[in-house]
This record gives structure tokens, sequence and C-alpha cells, in this order.
């Protein structure tokens, strides 16, 4: 806050601390209020067994339904993943932690599939446009929200963590806001094996491709 | 002159013109997708038609000459009903794919839908036609044929520009497609432009396609490097950090994508080349030089140009004034040339090979061109005008160093973007720098035949620097830097005129103070201004042989 002739720059909400306190009226009795409440705290969650703290890591609540959590990649009936390599939600996020590679599918119908798709969950922020801005619905979010690990490298999801991972089944889809609209589901490794991720149909480097061109033209 | 109203604005226009060239050249914007300036006329897309006074009908204005008293209207309320009819027709059956779309982002369907149209479809989307989609036509370019508007402008290209016929429109009325006769290949010299002049996502290239998205590009306005014609064309590099601080996969480092053709009606009219159109990837063929390599002890460029200068006096004062030379490369842009020749009082040569015998020998009648080198024009310019024996050559300065004329030598080395340098050329590089005391190497790539010299310093190449580039017909044009060289690599001009400061001749590294004293000196570009060049450069005012594209 910087003092300026007159006050201060912003306009600052003055307390008068003596004032508050002759209002609150700190008497006696109001000692013996206090420990009442202590007193019928202690005997509801002792004798009542109510008690408003659980043993957290042991036991969790239950989160809603919209909880914005570490994200997932939904697979379609075939158990291929749903993604098309738009772009979209790498362009959208705030915090630029999506990397996509892009590789072209053997189906043209489907054209495109991720080779590569990463998400930095030390710079995500969870603020869910990515989901909102998915053509396909093939990345929600989950109820997960657990990123300890030992070292950056474990905070990077490839494909393979974003798909399927002990803590989905666990707590379930989060933050999915066009559920009715679209056929995607979450990868169960109970069922299929192994996702299906199409490899690249044929490997074109660039250069090789200018190679080639070269030579032809010779 | 016939006089023409067009919105209430009287102008004088030259006849033959068409409405819709008076207004490009006015800056009105008349929607289009079958118009392009350099591949005819065909009048399909019935998107530019325009209100003529006392004609009953719209009119196309690809299509319209100018008549005398013509009163246009571009911009009144059945101009905009047309173009809005029009664009239902056209998406119509358009899979509205633009997530998946490479064309997204760049595609005049979304601009104009978004400036001209604006309907919601009437049609069920589920009935939409399918037809053949990720087609190769050739080895650079793929069709898909659900996202043509049949504009017919890549037929018109291999009709009117290649002459070579290989796209056709085939069947008719609803069934009518885009495709190649039987079997054929599209593979003819040219044939990335067709995916340029496309304008929906219809025709992608197989070398761009899905690598990255359009917004995420920036475009940089620059020269081909590949041969002497100069092409002008824009470099699309990666502009914003995607993936963010991921180690090793952040595409902020500066990554060039692709090379699109710039409309110059002087030089290339809107067409490249494959060859340079893929030109860019010739920087990645190998191993980048990153940093100094010295016999020994590890030091920056910018430490070791003070040692560099000191060695070249010590020989210059032991031996006299021609024991030291630089050799140069004709991609090195003019004020690379020139300040290097200020450094060895004229003792700069460039010929490799057979470069000013090829500079303006056409290798087919439309573009390209025998010498695969940016700058020859411009090195005969400004190294050999006074001169024109030169040194010899690298034969020559062969030649001089092991006579023991020539004891300490600057050379620099770009190879060519297109195709390889002779082997002959390298051999012979090779025993010139074993033949010198003291060589000093600046190169782009790691290459193994530098291994004997004294000192290896990483240069910027092609669309790291920015220079100026004089093409075979003596035309001055502005190459401007697109990405960061590698590592410490640093431009040719800059290290140059850190040498010259050393030795008290005080230079500014911009470009274009050098450009200026170029302009001052060497007569081919006097009264030359580098602000003036603009983007498609300025034609010289002097040229030996002047040789006009058609």
């Amino acid at each position: 806050m910087i003092p300026v002739k007159g006050g201060y720059a912003v306009d600052v909400p003055v307390i008068n601390v003596s004032e508050r306190a002759r209002r609150e009226q700190a008497t006696f009795w109001s000692t013996f209020k206090a420990f009442g409440v202590t007193f019928s705290r202690l005997f509801t969650s002792l004798i009542k067994r109510d008690m408003p703290t659980i043993s957290y890591p042991e036991q969790t609540r239950n989160y809603s339904e919209r909880f914005r959590g570490t994200h997932i990649l939904t697979v379609r009936n075939d158990g291929s993943l749903k993604c098309v390599a738009c772009y979209m939600c790498a362009t959208i996020c705030p915090a630029e932690c999506i990397y996509i590679e892009a590789g072209e599918h053997p189906n043209p119908e489907i054209e495109k599939f991720p080779k590569k798709f990463d998400i930095d969950m030390m710079r995500c922020i969870y603020c869910g446009f990515c989901v909102d801005a998915c053509p396909e619905e093939a990345i929600v979010m989950s109820r997960e929200h657990h990123q300890a690990a030992y070292n950056r490298n474990e905070t990077l999801y490839g494909i393979e963590k974003l798909m399927a991972r002990p803590g989905i089944d666990a707590k379930g889809p989060g933050y999915r806001p066009n559920r009715p609209f679209a056929e995607a589901k979450i990868f169960d490794p109970k069922k299929e094996p192994s996702c299906a991720i199409p490899s690249v149909t044929e490997e074109r480097h660039p250069a090789v491709l200018y190679e080639s061109m070269i030579q032809k033209r010779q | 002159m016939p006089k023409i109203t067009l919105n209430d604005q009287t102008y004088d226009a030259p006849p033959g013109k068409t409405i819709i060239q008076l207004a490009d050249e006015i800056g009105i914007q008349i929607p289009r997708y079958c118009y392009h300036p350099d591949i005819g006329i065909e009048g399909s897309c019935r998107m530019c038609l325009v209100e003529v006074e006392k004609s009953p009908k719209l009119v196309p204005s690809c299509a319209t000459p100018i008549a005398d008293g013509m009163i246009v209207r571009t911009a009144t309320p059945r101009v905009q009903q047309a173009v809005r009819y029009a664009m239902e027709f056209l998406l119509l059956h358009h899979p509205i794919d633009c997530p998946v779309c490479d064309q997204s982002g760049e595609c005049w369907l979304q601009d104009y839908y978004m400036a001209n149209a604006g309907h919601s479809s009437r049609y069920p989307g589920t009935e939409k036609t399918r037809r053949k989609k990720a087609k190769d036509l050739g080895p650079l370019v793929k069709l898909d044929q659900e996202r043509c508007i049949l504009c017919t402008r890549c037929v018109r290209f291999t009709r009117n520009v290649t002459h070579t016929d290989e796209i056709v429109v085939l069947n008719r009325g609803h069934a009518s497609e885009i495709a190649i006769h039987g079997d054929k290949s599209f593979d003819n010299p040219y044939s990335g432009n067709v995916v340029d002049i496309c304008p929906v996502g219809a025709l992608t290239s197989s070398d761009f396609r899905f690598k990255v998205r359009s917004w995420f590009l920036k475009g940089t306005s620059a020269i081909c490097g590949g041969c002497s014609t100069g092409c002008n064309l824009r470099v699309d590099h990666s502009a914003r950090a995607m993936g963010g601080g991921i180690p090793g996969q952040s595409a902020s480092d500066g990554k060039i994508y692709r090379t699109v053709g710039r409309r110059n009606v002087d030089v290339n009219q809107s067409w490249l080349c494959d060859e340079g159109r893929l030109s860019f990837h010739a920087m990645e063929r190998w191993p980048r030089l990153q940093f100094p390599r010295t016999r020994g002890e590890s030091r920056t460029v910018d430490a070791l140009l003070p040692l560099i200068h000191q060695r070249f006096a010590s020989i210059r004062d032991e031996h006299g004034d021609a024991s030291i030379a630089g050799l140069a490369s004709a991609t090195n842009t003019n004020e690379a040339l020139f300040l290097m020749k200020k450094y060895f009082a004229g003792r700069v040569d460039f010929r490799l090979g057979s470069e000013v015998e090829t500079y303006q020998k056409r290798q087919d009648d439309l573009l390209r061109r025998m010498d695969k080198h940016p700058n020859t024009h411009g090195a005969i310019d400004v190294l050999l005008a006074a001169e024109p024996a030169g040194l010899g050559g690298l034969k020559g300065i062969r030649k001089m160093a092991e006579a023991r004329q020539v004891r300490g030598m600057w050379i620099s080395f770009h190879p060519q973007l297109i195709g390889d340098d002779a082997p002959e050329i390298l051999v012979e590089l090779q025993q010139l720098i074993g033949a010198l005391d003291f060589s000093v190497v600046s190169t782009t790539h790691d290459f193994s035949w530098t291994a004997g010299a004294t000192f290896v310093l990483p240069m910027a190449g092609w669309a790291e620097e920015t220079g100026t580039y004089t093409n075979f017909a003596g035309r001055v044009q502005i190459s401007n830097h697109a990405v960061q060289p590698p590592g410490e690599a640093q431009p040719l001009h800059k290290m140059m005129s850190v040498l010259l400061g050393l030795s008290s001749i005080q230079v500014s590294p911009d470009p274009a103070a050098i450009f200026d004293w170029i302009a001052r000196e060497v007569s081919p570009y006097a009264g030359m201004d580098y602000d003036a060049i603009g983007p498609l450069g300025m034609p010289g005012v002097y040229s030996p042989q002047q040789e006009v594209v058609r």
C-alpha cells in the first residue's frame, strides 16, 4: 500500500478495534459460554460418536460429480483411443501444459490420432477448459487429485497413464459436461488387455521425403 | 481510358481488366474461391457476384471486363443475399469437421462463412455425401474429395501454369469430383503449389499435414535459398511455446514447419518449385554445428574472434597483405560478403564450382535455375565487379595456398539447400585447409571435412539471418530471419563486423546499415536504400544480361 497525501491510494476499510470490543461485551459469563461449546462437542463426539474429522488417507470423502481432477482419455467402443489430435485442448489451455503429436490414422474416416499426448500435471491448473473444448469428448476429468511423485518426470502423464491408471477405477470420472451426447467410455483394463493404439501407417520423415524427391528428379 | 464507378467512387481503369482485378488494386474486398490472378478465369463459384447498373442479373466480377461508364456496387443487399445463397450451396455437403481438418484456421470457407453467410444448415447432417478421403495424388499432395468445393483452381494450375494436365474434374453434376486419370501420379516439379492455392482443406501437403495447427504458426517473409531465381516465400515457423515448459518438447525454440509462395509478379508470380518448398529440411539433413570447435580448448565465439584477429594480423605483418584471404559462399548475404571483402582488403572469392557460368541458365521454363545458390549475382557485384578474375575461385586459392602465397584464410561454407555439393569441392576444401598455416571455417553444419581447420565456428544458415540476396536478374531482395540459429551460431556479417571493429573500422552489425554502406560503394547498388527495398525487392540498376521471367 502506498500512502499518498490525504490517505491511501485505495479505499481501505478502517476497523475501530475498541469500538468492536465494546460492542461484543466480553465479560466473565462469556468464558463459561465458550466452555459450554467445548464440552457439548466433546459429548457428541465421545458418547454419540458423531465426529466431523475423518482418518484421511484411509478414509476419503465423496467428491462432487463435477470435480476437476486429473484427466482421463476416453476410448471408443472397440477400445481404441477416442482422441483425434485436433489440438483444441492444447490451443485453449491457459497453462500450455498439453503437448500433442498427430499421426495419420489408418482409417481415413478418423484421419488423425495422437502419436503422443502428454499433459504436464505440474503445470496444469485444472481449469477444465480442455474438456469444454474437446469436440469428441475424448478428454474428461476424474475425481482423483493425488500428484505426489518422486521426480518431475513422473508428473508428465503420457497416453497410457491418462487412459488407464488405478486411480480412475477407485474414484470414477469427474467433470464431464456433455456426457449425454457422445459415445466415449473409460478404458476398462479388465475387459481389454491393451488399448489398440494405431501404429503410424507409413513413417515419412520430411527429410526422407525430401531426399527421395531430389534423387527422383536428378 | 474507361471510367468506372465502383461503390460510388469513379476510377480510371485500364481496358482489359476485370472488375475484381480493379477492386483488388483499390482494396475493395470481393469474396472469391475460383478466381486467382495467376491461373486464368473460370467463374464457377458464384461468390464474386456484383450489381452492375442496367444489368438485369448480377454479374460475376471475376469474368466481367470493365466497360466505360459502368456503375458497379459490391455491397448491396441483393449481392449479400446472392453470396449467402452461394455459401449455402457450397456448404451443403461439406463435412463441417473443422477440428480435424488441416486447413482450419486458414480456410476460406471459414472466413467467408463468418464474414458473409452465418446461416444454419437446412440439411440433415447424417445424409451428407461421403467421398474418398486422404487419397494420395502424388508424393506431396493428398486429396480429400469430401471437403472439395470444385473451384477447379488446381485443375487450371496444371492446365495453364505447368501445362501437365494431371488433375481433372471427373463425372458431371452432383457426381463431379477432382481426380487424376487412371494410375497417373501427380508428381510434376511444381505440385506443391496446388496446396497453396486450394482455398479449402481438399488438397493438403503430405509434408506439412498434421504437423502443427496453422494458428500456432508465425509467417516471416523471406527469399528461397534454393537457387538463383530468388523466389519470394513466407516461412511459417513456430511462434508460441507449445507444450510450455516440458523439457525437450517445447517448440518455442523456433522450428520451421513449411514455406509458402509469396506473390511477386516480377519473380515467381505465386509459385514455388517442390525442391525449393521443401528445401528448409536441408538445414536438418546433417547435425548442426552449435558450438565452436577448436583444437583442444573450448571457447565461445565472442572469445575466439579477438584471437582470430590477432593471428590474421600477425600473419599479415610477417608475410605481407597477400598472405591472408577469404573464401565465401554464394549463399552468404550481400552484407556478409561485403564486410568480408572489407576485412580481407578485397582478397575474397566465392566460386567453389561453376556458379558464375550457370547462374542465369534455366533448368526448366518456369522457375528453376541450374545454379543452386541464391546470391551468385550479388557475390559477383560485391566481390568481382572491380576485379573480374578475383582469386581464381577455389582452385586458384588452393594453388596459391600450396605455393605458400596464402597462409591464413577464413572459409565460410553454407551447403546447398537443394541437392548435394559436388564431392570434389569438399575434397578440394579439405586439401585447402591442409595447405594453410591458419584456417577458420565458419559453417552451418558439423561436416567431417572441417576437421583439419584451426577453428570451426558455427554460422547462422538460411532463414536464420537477415540480409539481402541479389537474384539472377540483379533484383535485390530482403530475406528476414525467421528462427534463431542453434547454440552459439551467429550470422557471418555479425562476426565480420566484430573483426572489422578489432581492426579499428567501426561497423554496425545491423544489415540495414551495412547495406547502406554497400549502396555507397558498390556501383550496381548505387542509390538504393534498404528501407525502400520493401517486401518485393528492388530491380537492379545495372544488370549484365537481363533476363525476364515470363
